[in-house]
């Protein structure tokens, strides 16, 4: 402890200091910009839609291991190796797919090893081999890479898709390696952000119009006006799209629809959009695509790199031949993502997308991030699965606020009222540390940016009613020194110096108990336990250092002789 | 100076009395949860829960009826506080596989959701939670795990601040209190879910308090030598705690019955489990805590 009752003194004003500049930004309005650290509620306060996906991440694996399965023995014909078929295994206890390539004769193993090493050397590896066949399995990092991937694109759709609502501070994130978890605070059309969330992702392919209308911008802001709608208003791209369409359909040129993509340097859609008139017969879609991943072309300059499986190689070749020099618009859950210029027949079914050299390398990089993720997304479309919904209405949380606001009052005043009628004197002292405990504690929340739930508010009242706990161990053990006949000033000291070790130990156990709901617990109990963890540590702040410098502050610097108790 | 005598109550005399009773109340709860079982809530047994508001005068047999209206025969009907508000249980669906009951359970919500608000005027779906078989289990398994990891550092770190025949007191405490606790859910039919289940981790936290200041002022009067017989130093010692044991936990029951009357929901269940949990802990940290360190040093000499 700290001797001078000066420094003492300070540390404590330096610690509300602290807490109220940390709370303050509570009580002003947000503005635009403003960063400022608020407390934060959670969903069951806030109100809004909890929901945890499944992601069916082996069914991609199994899908794509099909696609390569068949594309192998595409590549061992090209290549002229005599391999009868490659078949597809599937080990059920490590749930992993095996490849066995069955070699025609006897000659054939050395010319297909060196195709697998030449073409498949990051993907595969090969578990055995003999004179009729060769075993494969797919490289450890590449499976966990598809895996990741697969996971990053399915959470990078609906991210998209929740864009469309305009919700405030939506929440998508990885659980595991296999669960999403969608956090969308203050949603109002529950069954519309379910409906846009496990559908699944569509990809198209569209020739762009060569000749767009130049009154087009004009047409638009015109049906904007006469139907009252913008996408702002509207909040939702697919109904803005979708009511454009619908009212420009006798302007729009014969078997064209209008759709969007993002401009530039615009953020989202709504900070600033380019309309691209396109074709509209869905000939070429997701389904015929293979994959897509980011490439680098002989300068180093990101690109991305897709392949179709052969009736897309077949369509593709075929919309390539007859439209040189037209722009194809890749277009995801109606969203123009690019429109690369076609430059010439494409066949064998692999094409690359350039991004334009020399710019920012970075944000070239980034667009080929994002495209190839787009043209993943549709080609290989992860099934999802709801396994959790939890839904709070606004009034509900609105509701609930207030009754948990309400018992943390009036838990505060009985206990602040009992303690002032049994130890009167050091009752004050006590509520003083109390009142200073629960500033601590909500500055505290405010700093570690921690969210409040419901029954983090509980363990607020609750740690209300153990803060005390420690200064009636104190008090008690003071008026026991009182009684054997000591002074108040050595009684003080007594008390508190025989009181430490049992309120630390007791507060060390809530908080391993704080500490395992915490790792264990999900959101709102977690919430609980980061409440009260920090209820501990303030409390023993304020009952044993800030009570002890008041008591010292009274008895030793004022001299008082004596104080009710 | 208010007068204060430290009580002078025989605590150790009378431990027979009230271990019987605690062995007693604890088997009762064994039994009760092996027989009666524990009614668990959707976040454990999966499953669908509603909480419905509606603007027009309704009575839980009117919802039961429409409920049951919609094909949920096996839906339980609840009024929720007061008036025209319902919590409508329907338990999970039925199917072959985890992914075909997922997907039942999302139907279930489409189907009550829009039943409810055809079949009453101005209802308000105020809360909806809706858990699948996988996330039911794994919510169960670090459930109990939990549990059990709490115990555990419990027990490593009493036995490393006291000596090691203080430990086995404490923890022994905290089964009896998390046993009885259960033991009057299952009585009462209550259900527990996730927040239960942190009510009564914090309870074993609690509790321990309590027990914790006894044996800490048992150790310093061994040190003191205030008397030969251990006996004597733990009926002093808990007679010197008494009346802090006591105040603590009123001042936490203060708080705890204030969220009780003035919450609703989520916090006043969460209430009323603290609540049980501290009328019984403290019992358990007079009663039981130190009968048994004074059992186990009878033992070892």
């Amino acid at each position: 402890m700290i001797k001078s009752l000066q420094k003492r003194a300070l540390l404590i004003l330096v610690v509300v200091a602290t807490c109220i500049y940390s709370l303050y930004p509570n009580f002003t309005e947000p503005t635009e910009g403003d960063s400022k650290k608020r407390i934060k509620y959670g969903l069951d306060i806030k109100g809004g839609l909890h929901i945890v996906m499944g992601v069916d991440i082996n069914g991609v694996v199994d899908q794509a291991s099909k696609r390569l399965a068949s594309t192998l023995e595409q590549y061992f014909k090209d290549e002229k190796v005599g391999v009868s078929s490659v078949d597809l295994t599937k080990d059920e206890d490590l749930d992993l797919p095996f490849f066995s390539v069955n070699l025609s004769g006897a000659g054939e193993l050395e010319k297909a090893e060196k195709v697998i090493s030449d073409y498949y050397s990051n993907v595969l590896q090969v578990v055995s081999t003999d004179d009729s066949k060769i075993e494969l399995k797919y490289l450890d990092s590449y499976l966990e890479l598809t895996k990741t991937r697969t996971l990053e694109q399915a959470i990078e759709t609906i991210r998209n898709r929740v864009d469309e609502f305009g919700v405030a501070e939506p929440s998508i994130t990885a659980q595991g390696s296999d669960r999403i978890l969608i956090q969308l605070p203050g949603l109002k059309d529950v069954s519309q952000a379910k409906a846009l969330i496990n559908k699944a992702a569509f990809l198209e392919f569209q020739l762009v119009e060569q000749q767009i209308p130049p009154e087009l911008p004009t047409w638009i802001d015109e049906a904007e006006k006469a139907g009252e709608y913008t996408l702002e208003k509207l909040d939702s791209y697919s109904k803005y799209v979708a009511q454009l369409n619908n009212d420009l359909a006798a302007k729009l040129p014969k078997n064209t629809k209008l759709v969007f993509g993002k401009l530039d340097n615009a953020a989202t859609l709504k900070a600033g959009k380019i309309p691209y008139l396109v074709s509209d017969n869905a000939s070429l879609n997701g389904d015929d695509l293979k994959n897509a991943s980011v490439a680098y072309d002989e300068f180093g300059s990101p690109e991305v790199n897709l392949s179709f499986n052969p009736v897309g190689a077949k369509k593709f070749a075929d919309i390539t031949g007859e439209n040189v020099n037209r722009q194809l618009a890749v277009i995801l859950d109606g969203v123009v993502y690019s429109a690369p210029n076609i430059q010439t027949r494409i066949g064998g079914g692999n094409a690359r997308i350039t991004l334009g050299r020399g710019a920012d390398y970075q944000k070239t990089l980034d667009e080929a991030k994002v495209l190839s993720m787009a043209l993943r997304a549709g080609a290989l479309p992860a099934q999802l699965e709801q396994l959790e919904e939890r839904t709070v209405g606004p009034t509900l949380g609105k509701d609930s606020i207030e009754a948990g606001k309400n018992a943390i009052l009036l838990g505060g005043l009985l206990v602040l009222l009992f303690m002032l009628f049994y130890y009167k004197g050091f009752g004050v002292i006590a509520n003083l540390a109390l009142v200073l405990n629960i500033l601590f504690i909500f500055g505290m929340l405010t700093a570690l940016d921690a969210t409040l739930t419901l029954p983090g508010l509980a363990g607020i009242a609750l740690t209300i009613g153990m803060a005390v706990d420690a200064n009636v161990i104190i008090f008690e053990r003071i008026k026991e020194e009182l009684a054997r006949g000591q002074n108040y000033r050595k009684a003080v000291e007594d008390g508190f110096g025989h009181a430490f070790s049992a309120i630390f130990d007791a507060n060390i156990t809530t908080g391993v108990v704080c500490v395992i709901l915490m790792y264990f617990g999900t959101g709102p109990v977690r919430g609980f336990a980061v409440t009260l963890l920090c209820g501990l540590v303030t409390s023993m702040f304020t009952s044993i250092f800030v009570s002890r410098t008041v008591c010292d502050f009274l008895f030793v610097k004022l001299q008082w002789k004596k104080l009710a108790i | 100076m208010k007068d204060n005598k430290t009580t002078n109550f025989d605590f150790i005399g009378s431990a027979k009395l009230f271990v019987g009773i605690s062995v007693a109340l604890v088997v009762i709860s064994i039994g009760l949860l092996v027989s009666k079982g524990l009614n668990y809530g959707i976040d454990f047994a999966g499953g669908t829960e509603i909480q419905v508001r509606f603007g027009e005068t309704v009575n839980t047999n009117q919802v039961r009826e429409a409920v049951a209206g919609m094909g949920f025969s096996k839906a339980q009907v609840q009024s929720f506080a007061e008036g025209n508000e319902f919590v409508v249980r329907l338990p999970s669906a039925e199917g072959k596989s985890e992914k075909e009951i997922n997907q039942q359970n999302n139907a279930t919500i489409k189907k009550a959701r829009e039943g409810l608000s055809t079949q009453f005027t101005g209802a308000e779906i105020r809360r909806v939670d809706s858990v699948g078989p996988q996330i039911g289990s794994e919510l169960k398994k670090n459930g109990i795990l939990a549990v059990l990891y709490a115990l555990l550092l419990i027990l490593i770190y009493v036995g490393l601040r006291f000596d090691y025949e203080f430990a086995p007191g404490a923890v022994v405490c905290l089964f009896h209190d998390a046993i009885i606790t259960l033991g009057i859910f299952s009585l009462l039919g209550k259900e527990v879910n996730v927040q239960t289940l942190a009510a009564i981790l914090t309870i074993i936290g609690y509790s321990l308090n309590d027990t914790i200041v006894n044996y800490d002022r048992i150790r310093e009067n061994i040190t003191n030598k205030i008397s030969k017989s251990l006996k004597e130093v733990i009926n002093v010692s808990i007679n010197e705690t008494l009346s802090r044991t006591i105040w603590t936990s009123l001042t936490t029951m203060l708080a705890v019955i204030a969220l009780y009357f003035v919450g609703k929901g989520v916090i006043a269940d969460f209430a009323f489990t603290l609540g049980i949990g501290v009328i019984v802990g403290t019992y358990s940290s007079i009663y039981v805590a130190s009968p048994i360190v004074l059992a186990l040093s009878k033992k070892k000499a």
